[in-house]
């Protein structure tokens, strides 16, 4: 999803994984009519949703290991699995052996695989990355769309919201364009 | 149970990655609830000490010349009957007489040829009495009695000494419900800060699914922690300086600080309470 910044993307990732409640019109998401899903199943429908935020939004005060592995203690994942899926996924996205480091001590675009990484381990149905390269350089911001890629080939639908159309152009993915508040095919 | 282990060594851990705003909140804790404790402790020992001295409060009745021992012993039971009377002690012609002679080394009989002291009897008060002890109408009461001559106490020393206690009372009440008062305040706000400083914990929290509940138990359970620790250390801190004080208070006036356990409960309870109180209305406050 492309679009100018302030043309809506973000609220169009806000309405999708319900910080937001629309004022008007329908939202499904995974076949859910989120207009009458009761607010404490929300929890449930997030679960099934990875996201991924242009300010990363990891926990500084916990390190790598502990960032991702929250998603698996929401859902109660036995502590031994727990320890299994997150070196399993760190692997996946170039962070092995940086575990015991904190947010802090990461790179930009470390940060944001970080980010991913809590993302993917729950297995989502969905990614929403909002602005995933807002933060990073290019040759970081190439890596990770990459990685992204990658992930989706792995059966990961993603929605991706950014404006750099020179990243995701030319990679043969459906585009939309976020134009004045209104949807429409790119 | 893993969920659970999780949610519990998250609360601990919260305190060791928060150590600045724990440290400051089990602070706050500590200090309000040492002094809560110190007051209730000086209530407790003022009360103790009111109960010695009234012990020693002393009514002496001393019965009319013509007063026979077995005349005396029946006053004596109408007095006992008098509300507040605790005891009350017989002291005969013939018991006055050797006191008498123990006191002065004279035989009176031998000088007078009769015994000249009338029987008395010593009257003591009930000590466990909520309020101060007001002697005057015990004392009209027993003036009014048949056959009491004469009543001596010592009226201004016990008026004053209930009126010290009256003071005492009152102003430890004022004293500790406002330190009450200020310590709900202050506890409740450094647990609101030490909240208020993780709001985008919580809103991290919510997006990856979390639910209010997963949410809420690690706060609360830190904020039960806080407490417990502040309420412990002011609970080991206040046992430590009576335990030093009763050292000098023993050896200089043979006395001691007593310390009732019910106290460290109620402080370690009512930390635990506030902190649970206030833990959960701001968290609430913030996941809505």
């Amino acid at each position: 999803m492309i679009g100018p910044t302030g043309s809506g993307k973000t609220t169009i990732m806000k309405l999708i994984y319900m910080d937001l409640y629309p004022d008007s019109g329908k939202i499904v998401i995974l076949g859910t009519n989120v207009a009458k899903l009761k607010r404490r199943k929300i929890p449930f429908l997030r679960r099934r949703i990875g996201m991924i935020f242009q300010d990363y939004h990891l926990l500084n005060d916990r390190n790598l290991f502990e960032n991702v592995a929250i998603p698996l203690h929401i859902i109660g994942i036995p502590r031994n699995e727990v320890e299994e899926r997150v070196y399993r996924i760190l692997e996946e996205v170039g962070l092995t052996n940086k575990e015991k480091q904190y947010p802090e001590e990461l790179s930009g675009g470390e940060q944001q695989r970080a980010c991913i990484a809590r993302a993917l381990i729950k297995d989502p149905e969905i990614i929403l990355a909002d602005e995933p390269t807002g933060n990073l350089d290019p040759i970081a911001s190439f890596e990770l769309v990459n990685l992204l890629e990658q992930i989706n080939r792995e059966g990961t639908a993603i929605l991706m919201a950014s404006h750099n159309y020179n990243l995701i152009k030319g990679r043969g993915h459906p585009i939309i364009e976020m134009r004045d508040g209104k949807l429409r095919n790119g | 149970m893993d969920k659970l282990a999780f949610l519990i060594s998250e609360g601990v851990r919260n305190l060791w990655r928060h150590k600045l705003t724990a440290i400051t909140a089990i602070f706050s804790v500590f200090i309000t609830l040492f002094l809560i404790g110190s007051l209730f402790v000086i209530t407790q020992n003022s009360h103790y000490l009111i109960e010695y001295l009234r012990t020693k409060y002393k009514i002496e009745v001393f019965f009319k010349a013509g007063v026979t021992n077995e005349q005396a012993r029946k006053i004596m039971g109408v007095i006992k009957e008098i509300p507040g009377v605790r005891s009350t002690t017989l002291i005969t012609k013939e018991d006055a007489l050797r006191i008498f002679k123990d006191q002065f080394g004279e035989d009176i009989v031998a000088i007078l040829g009769y015994n000249p002291l009338p029987a008395s009897c010593v009257v003591n008060i009930n000590r466990k009495q909520p309020d101060s002890v007001d002697i005057r109408p015990l004392i009209s009461k027993i003036k009014s009695l048949d056959g009491v001559d004469q009543v001596n106490y010592q009226g201004r020393l016990i008026r004053r000494i209930e009126n010290f206690y009256q003071k005492i009372v009152r102003g430890v009440s004022i004293a500790v419900i406002i330190i009450l008062l200020l310590t709900i305040i202050i506890i409740a706000n450094t647990i609101k800060l030490t909240i208020h400083a993780k709001q985008d914990l919580i809103k991290i929290l919510k997006l990856l699914g979390a639910t209010n509940l997963f949410i809420k138990i690690p706060f609360l359970l830190e904020a039960i922690f806080q407490g417990l620790i502040g309420a412990g250390l002011a609970l080991v801190a206040l046992v430590g300086v009576i335990h030093a004080g009763n050292t000098y208070l023993e050896k200089l006036f043979h006395m001691r600080i007593q310390y009732d356990p019910v106290v460290g409960a109620i402080m370690v309870g009512f930390a635990i309470l506030i902190a649970f109180l206030t833990g959960y209305r701001t968290v609430t406050k913030y996941l809505a």
